[in-house]
């Protein structure tokens, strides 16, 4: 046996200071701090010199300079001309765009899934753990890819000849395109009602719950206010229809020239993008010129479709299309030969003179290419179309051409097509914009507080309407479908965590298996499942960061061509960091928020 | 008086196929609706990826470019040198495997690897000269492995952990040569990629681990100096998406340890990145088992007179190792699908490969493209690995009964 060591004098143990833990805790942590600071230093002064040395930014000024970078996709508008803090702004917007669209599919998608893995059905729930299986175990950047380059790219039809789906939507190949509401400049006319609306839903709210205290029963309390904030909501906003009027200091620019129109506020002697205006625009009578694109796009190269763009089959009422040199044309076999639709024209080469398309004409020999550059003359009468102006204030159609301006391009030594050239719809030279352009009456319209916008296709992308490319598209469905099957597991693992005395019970007590479900397990299963289901959200926060791999401009992807191009590395690290754990952070205070809310009141 | 109850009737057999298909398929008119609208989706889904992958898909492209995705620009005539490296490696899993018997987790995971490397070495023998002998040997080399470790005793196993730092090293010596000609020439850095290098950069997870431990003991450390900073690292590392960690080390990386970018290659940019990355995340990992670790064992062990190191070391770490494996697999998963990544910065990993083959000239002319045919084959690939990763984790979950209440 050992023996205990007698306590010195008293019980009281002197302990030296090299053996005190308390002083070794403090010496420790001492040390370890020098370490760090020492390491960071030197880490510092390294970066500090060296930029120095490579004389790179290394604070934040070059935010106020102009950007330069063309960004297709913005929520708000954007030049090139604006400043890297916009196009960060921008990207940020962009992420939040994907993300948050992102959560709310990959929660359901992931939901149903979850749930279809529990299913008795056994063929149902072999479908759902294939689709988990497979999705989480193949890298995202793979999934993202197969979206955009093997399947949203080649897939969907081309632009020229979009998919009409009924309600006005709109695919193929450049994106997703459906008819949206837009606020427009009266939409302020309409706030007060709003805000009305959701005073009186608390309003009503409060009087509801009060109601069914008083009677102590039970009942549905959100009817109430839904439908006070509704009511109020739409006699406001249908006030501002039977009240619209235009603003004084709204106006319109048109440039038929160039087929470009521009809305705009004033506002302290500068004109703003004013977004989303409807614009009536008339054409009484003009000659229009269009040269066919590009006739040699495809591998069978037989025709080429050149469209007035915006001129709707009963719009034009007396079109005539002819070559810019007639002379010219006829001695090559050139002849035209226009569908029903009379903004389109298809160019055929019949060599051989006999009126009919043989084996081999649409292509010349020579060449292996078939013919273009023809241009088209169409005489417009009583063109009329309303248009709703873009994000940016900006109406890009129609895109018109003068007669004159088309003839001046033409009439040079070159106006005969060759095969195999490359036109563009518009003149490339300064001659062609100084020319006369197409009158057009334009007028803005009045309207209440909303317009609907639909998308259609004037030439080669989506104009009006809510656009969704086909880059945000991959990346949105490459996101969502691996989120879900994530999100599918910890719905499973949730719903399996609900003991089966719960079902059992709710069974017993006569409810249907559906009524056990969404009553009994699910909500139980909520509180289990929404802590590691907002910690996947951040995840996909933080994943949409693969965008470049889609084409898609979002925070990450912007930041990375500033930084190239500025060469501000250290600044653009720190914008990021500092952009991303902000993100961190607003979703983990949500989780604790909702962890407070959901957390079993325990005695 | 006694009554005799009559014998009941034997009950009825249940294992039909009518009786399963009405119990699982068929049971009731919801059911019914769902399992025949079902069937033909999947009939449809089937058909289409049948035919695409056996008569529409012009495979060619890919089989043509194999090298290339497996090593990319690894000279050939020393392909024999990562096969070498991937060989011992399996060796060293056989020793595992083979201390742990066939039905061990690790066991199982080799039969799987190796039944791969069976297939590849016999594709290798009959259409690929270059490697016709290499493939063979790196089976043979994974199959010696598990007969030593089936022979050997417990206690030479123990020392594992030490010959896979050590292979650590031979592997790198191995893949990058240490002469200026003969059989060890130097293989510049730049030219690993492809699949190897997903590979080399999957092995950030094993210098992970001692930093992560660090990091986690660190954060349940009761030093307020040593706690705050390691939760900064954390919560920082964490807060961001890997594919900027990746693009900030690969810009500031040079200028913050002061050297010439050129003699910093971007795969150990890169490396370092996911080592760090994923230390945070191996971090979190580990403070979940160390909190699962009841205290009263600590308080038993420092009763016993351990020092808190011996505490720590001996008793506490083990016992919340031990409880975080499936975690740490599934962390696994997740770095083997994030070395994909590595693109930002300019490597050519085995995803990129796909990008690069399925853009070659040649791949353009054919009709339709080849990206459908080469992103099938790379994610199937992905799925190989990082499903027979899942199923190890299960394995595990299942028998530490981790999960089960």
């Amino acid at each position: 046996m050992v023996e205990a060591k007698a306590p010195a004098r008293g019980g009281a143990t002197v302990v030296p200071f090299w053996r005190n833990v308390k002083v070794i805790g403090v010496i420790a942590q001492l040390g370890f701090l020098v370490l760090i600071v020492a390491g960071v230093g030197v880490l510092v002064n390294n970066v500090v010199t060296a930029l120095a040395a490579a004389n790179l930014p290394a604070d934040f000024s070059f935010l106020t300079k102009p950007a330069g970078i063309p960004i297709a996709e913005r929520a708000i508008p954007y030049e090139v001309t604006d400043t890297y803090g916009r196009a960060l702004v921008i990207g940020i917007l962009n992420t939040l765009k994907v993300a948050l669209v992102g959560v709310v599919l990959a929660t359901i998608l992931g939901v149903l899934f979850g749930v279809m893995r529990l299913s008795g059905n056994w063929l149902i729930r072999n479908i759902a753990s294939v689709y988990v299986e497979v999705l989480r175990n193949i890298p995202l950047a793979v999934q993202i890819v197969f979206w955009y380059s093997a399947i949203l790219l080649p897939f969907p039809p081309r632009i020229s000849d979009p998919i009409a789906l009924p309600g006005g939507l709109l695919m193929s190949n450049v994106g997703l395109a459906f008819p949206a509401l837009y606020p427009t400049y009266d939409f302020v006319a309409w706030v007060p009602y709003l805000i009305g609306g959701v005073v009186l839903a608390a309003a009503a709210t409060l009087w509801r719950v009060r109601q069914l205290r008083r009677n102590d029963s039970f009942g549905r309390v959100w009817p109430f206010p839904v439908v006070a904030f509704l009511v109020v909501a739409g006699i406001g906003l249908g006030l501002t229809y039977v009240n619209d009027k235009v603003p004084d200091n709204l106006t319109f620019t048109y440039e038929a020239d160039r087929g470009r129109g521009t809305t705009a506020f004033v506002v302290d002697g500068k004109a703003r993008p004013a977004a989303f205006v409807p614009v009536d625009v008339s054409i009484k009578a003009a000659t229009l010129t269009t040269t066919s694109q590009n006739l040699v796009e495809s591998r069978q190269v037989i025709s080429g479709t050149f469209r007035f763009p915006l001129i709707g089959k009963h719009e034009a009422s007396d079109f005539t299309v002819a070559f810019a040199d007639p002379a010219a044309a006829a001695a090559s076999g050139l002849k035209l030969e226009i569908t029903d639709f009379p903004s389109v024209g298809i160019v055929y080469a019949d060599r051989n003179d006999n009126d009919r398309l043989d084996q081999g004409e649409d292509i010349d020999p020579q060449t292996g290419r078939g013919y273009g550059g023809v241009d088209v003359v169409m005489t417009l009468t009583d063109f009329n179309r309303m248009l709703v102006s873009d994000r940016d204030g900006q109406i890009r159609t129609p895109l018109f051409k003068s007669a004159a301006a088309a003839r001046a391009d033409t009439s040079g030594e070159s106006a005969l097509p060759r095969p195999g050239t490359r036109f563009s719809a518009f003149g490339n030279d300064a001659a062609t914009d100084a020319a006369e352009g197409v009158v057009a009456d334009t007028k803005i319209l009045p309207v209440g507080a909303l317009v609907l916008s639909r998308a259609y296709v004037p030439v080669s992308n989506y104009e009006g309407g809510m656009r969704l490319t086909v880059n945000y598209l991959a990346l949105l469905l490459a996101l969502v479908v691996y989120t879900s099957s994530f999100i599918a597991e910890i719905v499973r693992g949730g719903i399996l965590a609900v003991p089966k005395g719960q079902t059992e019970a709710a069974r017993a007590i006569g409810l249907s298996g559906y009524q056990t479900f969404s009553l009994i397990v699910f909500p139980q299963a909520m509180r289990i499942v929404l802590p590691p289901m907002i910690s996947q959200y951040l995840n996909l926060t933080k994943n949409s960061s693969l965008a470049s791999l889609a084409g898609y401009a979002e925070l990450f992807v912007i930041a990375s061509v500033i930084s190239n191009q500025t060469g501000a590395a250290i600044p653009i690290a720190l914008l990021l960091i500092g952009a991303y754990l902000a993100i961190s952070l607003a979703f983990s205070v949500v989780l604790n928020q909702v962890n407070a809310r959901l957390a079993l009141v325990e005695r | 008086m006694s009554v005799v109850i009559p014998p009941r009737p034997a009950p009825v057999k249940t294992q039909t196929a009518g009786y399963w298909m009405r119990r699982n398929l068929f049971s009731g008119p919801f059911n019914t609706i769902l399992t025949l609208l079902s069937a033909v989706l999947v009939v449809w889904a089937g058909y289409n990826l049948i035919n695409f992958v056996f008569i529409e898909a012009s495979w060619g492209q890919v089989w043509r470019n194999m090298k290339l995705f497996g090593a990319y620009r690894y000279p050939t005539e020393f392909l024999w040198r990562p096969l070498l490296a991937i060989g011992t490696m399996l060796g060293l899993m056989g020793v595992m495997a083979g201390a742990g018997g066939r039905k061990s987790i690790v066991g199982s995971a080799f039969v799987a690897l190796q039944a791969f490397v069976a297939v590849v070495a016999l594709i290798a023998i009959v259409f690929w000269p270059s490697v016709r002998f290499l493939w063979p040997m790196v089976f043979v080399l994974g199959a010696i492995g598990y007969g030593l470790g089936s022979r050997w005793p417990k206690s030479t196993v123990k020392q594992l952990p030490w010959a896979w730092g050590a292979w650590l090293v031979f592997g790198y010596l191995v893949l990058a040569g240490f002469t200026a000609a003969g059989p060890m020439t130097k293989v510049p850095v730049r030219d690993w990629g492809g699949f190897l290098l997903t590979l080399i950069l999957f092995t950030g997870i094993v210098p992970s681990f001692p930093l992560g431990i660090a990091l986690a003991l660190g954060r349940n450390s009761k030093l307020p100096a040593i706690k705050y900073i390691c939760i900064g690292f954390i919560e920082i590392v964490r807060g961001a998406p890997l594919i900027m960690w990746l693009f900030i080390a690969s810009l500031l990386l040079p200028l913050i340890l002061n050297v010439d970018a050129n003699s910093l290659p971007a795969i150990m940019r890169a490396y370092v990145a996911i080592t760090l990355f994923s230390a945070a995340y191996m971090a979190e990992n580990v403070r979940g088992g160390l909190q699962a670790v009841p205290r009263g064992q600590g308080e038993a062990a420092r009763a016993l007179g351990l020092s808190a190191w011996q505490t720590t070391l001996l008793i506490v770490l083990p016992q919340a190792l031990r409880a975080v494996i499936p975690a740490i697999v599934g962390q696994a998963i997740g770095l083997f699908k994030d070395t994909s990544l590595v693109f930002i910065v300019g490597l050519v990993d085995f995803f990129k490969v796909g990008d690069i083959v399925s853009g070659q000239p040649e791949a353009l002319l054919i009709t339709g493209g080849v990206k459908l045919e080469t992103f099938l084959f790379i994610a199937s690939i992905y799925f190989f690995f990082a499903y027979r990763m899942s199923l190890a984790s299960r394995q595990l979950e299942r028998r530490l009964g981790v999960g089960e209440r």
